[in-house]
């Protein structure tokens, strides 16, 4: 908490500029389009394509990226490619009334090129639960569907608070990739998940959501378990160099796929649950 | 005397290298663990990884001077560098298309880099013998840049067209680093160079000839169109294991080669010899920075040699130069 409150007080402009807008407000700090009533939806992001189909208005959503998969209803929806960098002409194409944007510096040109094509923006970066539960809100305003938001944030809250537990766990890293060696972050998302299953992230001190790192690194942080795709884990069962590390040699690896890992939505209490039971079986 | 110095000195940096690294270990521990005694995992970090990447990243950087010094005598140019001859672009269009295509497992990357390597090596050779039957330098040139950015525009498609993080990744693993070493890429890469290696110094004499022009050369016995073929085929195998287990280091064979000419002389009796080791003791440096700079994280060893080679090389030209 002190290292955070440092981090944050050597970092004014980094944690200052989190978005955190006030009422009325997107996370790119324009007003809602209010008074929108929104009946073509183009969801940029895995996130916001999922809490909309949660949210109960998957039918009015006419456009999706390329990545966004959950719920499964939402695979009907025409891809409209990259979230990141749309390609305006596609998502026009769709003749949307709302577009939600995933708010990164990276489709400010895009989001200026939708506006001036005269349709309305939402731009939101859900990138943790409080994210989840402020976008929630947000859209159930704009979509008039407030009551069906404030059940599920209360369901979300209720059901996280049943599972808080003292800090049992030991320690995680988190890695995504092998050539070369790749580990999750405090920022990412599956950094949240670990912590709130009890557990800490033994890279929770790089800010970024991942980082390269050498497998010298991981092995003098003596992880408790090491966490990758099936994958990574498979990799690094193959190569002697990684025996180094205590984990790897005593088999505490931890195969987690799924987008319930990857991006916040409301499965993230059983994902959270899944997390804890699996780490708790490994034998330390 | 210079041996001596330069063999003391790569002696001395590899001994640095192995002492420091991002985990704080006690220069006690790090002797205990070279003799295999102390904890487990300390032991691991200095004979398993620290050790093996040291090697590695000196055998590398030697390759790469020896190959860059090699090619600039072949092509008598003094762009000459290791990936001119279109190996980078080969070599990244085989890494990221491995990775976009999901041909993963333990060794999917570095052998899909190499095989990539493997292919611009024999379009080029083939192109430039395609203009008569003997290898011509300016079409060796000119086909190797070609065939490099047709292979890095295709690169460029499979950048556009896959999920990003992956992609990401392996690019960060075209710019270069040793997070791969154990003492089975160390032995497997050593044991491939070893050939190479021995024949780029081999040919040392031939290599002061051809220097001269290929008219003289042929005048004074050597059979210059066998060993320009023989040239291009060592150099070239050699560059591509090097990028199977490194990525793409720029700057070492560019810059070491000229930086010994420019103090030590043109005769590539020593000139071949004495880049390998500098080569090999810069490249060391160079990971040490990489991996201690900002520890934890990690930097691509690639952007430490430019980063400390440019600067060396410029003030090398200024002293040329008066």
């Amino acid at each position: 908490m002190i290292r955070r409150v440092l981090v944050c007080a050597s970092l004014l402009v980094a944690c200052a500029g989190e978005p955190r807008p006030a009422a009325g407000l997107d996370d790119s700090g324009r007003p809602l389009p209010v008074g929108v009533q929104a009946r073509r939806i183009v969801s940029l992001s895995p996130a916001t394509t999922e809490l909309l189909f949660t949210l109960g208005v998957g039918s009015r959503v006419v456009g999706r990226t390329r990545y966004d998969r959950d719920p499964e209803a939402a695979l009907a929806v025409p891809s409209v490619g990259d979230g990141l960098q749309p390609n305006v002409e596609v998502v026009l194409a769709q003749r949307p009334d709302l577009v939600v944007f995933y708010h990164a510096a990276a489709n400010t040109p895009a989001m200026a090129r939708i506006e001036r094509a005269g349709v309305p923006i939402v731009a939101l970066r859900l990138d943790g639960l409080d994210d989840l539960v402020r976008g929630t809100r947000l859209l159930g305003v704009l979509l008039g569907v407030e009551t069906r938001a404030d059940s599920l944030v209360r369901d979300l809250e209720a059901r996280l608070a049943a599972l808080a537990s003292p800090a049992g766990g030991g320690g995680a890293a988190l890695l995504v990739w092998t050539d070369p060696p790749i580990v999750i972050g405090r920022s990412s998302f599956l950094s949240e998940i670990i912590e709130r299953a009890g557990w800490a992230n033994v890279f929770g001190d790089i800010q970024q959501p991942s980082s390269t790192v050498s497998i010298e690194v991981v092995a003098a942080r003596r992880p408790d378990v090491l966490i990758g795709g099936a994958s990574v884990l498979e990799t690094i069962r193959s190569r002697a160099e990684w025996a180094v590390v205590d984990a790897v040699r005593e088999h505490r690896l931890v195969a987690l796929e799924g987008s319930a890992f990857t991006h916040p939505s409301y499965r993230a209490p059983e994902a959270i649950a899944e997390v804890r039971a699996r780490l708790a079986a490994v034998p330390r | 005397m210079r041996w001596v110095v330069l063999g003391v000195l790569s002696l001395v940096v590899m001994g640095v290298a192995v002492v420091v690294g991002p985990a704080p270990i006690p220069v006690s521990d790090v002797w205990a663990a070279l003799l295999g005694r102390g904890d487990t995992v300390i032991v691991g970090i200095v004979r398993d990884l620290r050790v093996t990447r040291v090697l590695l990243a000196f055998l590398v950087g030697g390759s790469l001077a020896v190959t860059g010094a090699a090619l600039q005598a072949l092509v008598r140019n003094p762009l000459a560098d290791p990936y001119l001859l279109g190996l980078s672009g080969g070599a990244g269009l085989g890494a990221v298309a491995a990775v976009s295509l999901g041909i993963g497992g333990a060794w999917g990357v570095p052998a899909a880099a190499f095989a990539g390597a493997l292919l611009a090596i024999v379009v080029v050779y083939r192109l430039a013998l395609a203009a008569g039957h003997v290898m011509d330098p300016r079409v060796l040139l000119l086909g190797g840049v070609v065939v490099g950015a047709f292979a890095a525009s295709v690169m460029g498609a499979f950048i556009a067209l896959s999920p990003a993080a992956e992609v990401r990744s392996a690019m960060v693993w075209l710019l270069g680093g040793f997070s791969g070493a154990s003492w089975l890429t160390l032995t497997v890469f050593g044991g491939y160079a070893a050939a190479p290696l021995a024949f780029l110094v081999g040919v040392s004499r031939p290599l002061d000839l051809l220097t001269l022009g290929e008219e003289p050369a042929t005048m004074l016995g050597a059979d210059v169109e066998r060993l320009k073929r023989a040239l291009y085929v060592a150099a070239s195998l050699l560059t591509a294991a090097a990028v199977a287990v490194a990525g793409i280091i720029g700057f070492v064979g560019l810059v070491v080669p000229h930086g010994i000419r420019m103090v030590w002389g043109h005769g590539h009796r020593q000139l071949i010899p004495a880049a390998f080791v500098v080569g090999g003791t810069l490249l060391v440096v160079a990971d040490l920075i990489a991996r201690t700079a900002f520890a934890p994280l990690e930097m691509p060893v690639g952007v430490v040699t430019a980063v400390i080679g440019v600067p060396v090389f410029v003030v090398l030209i200024r002293r040329w130069r008066d």
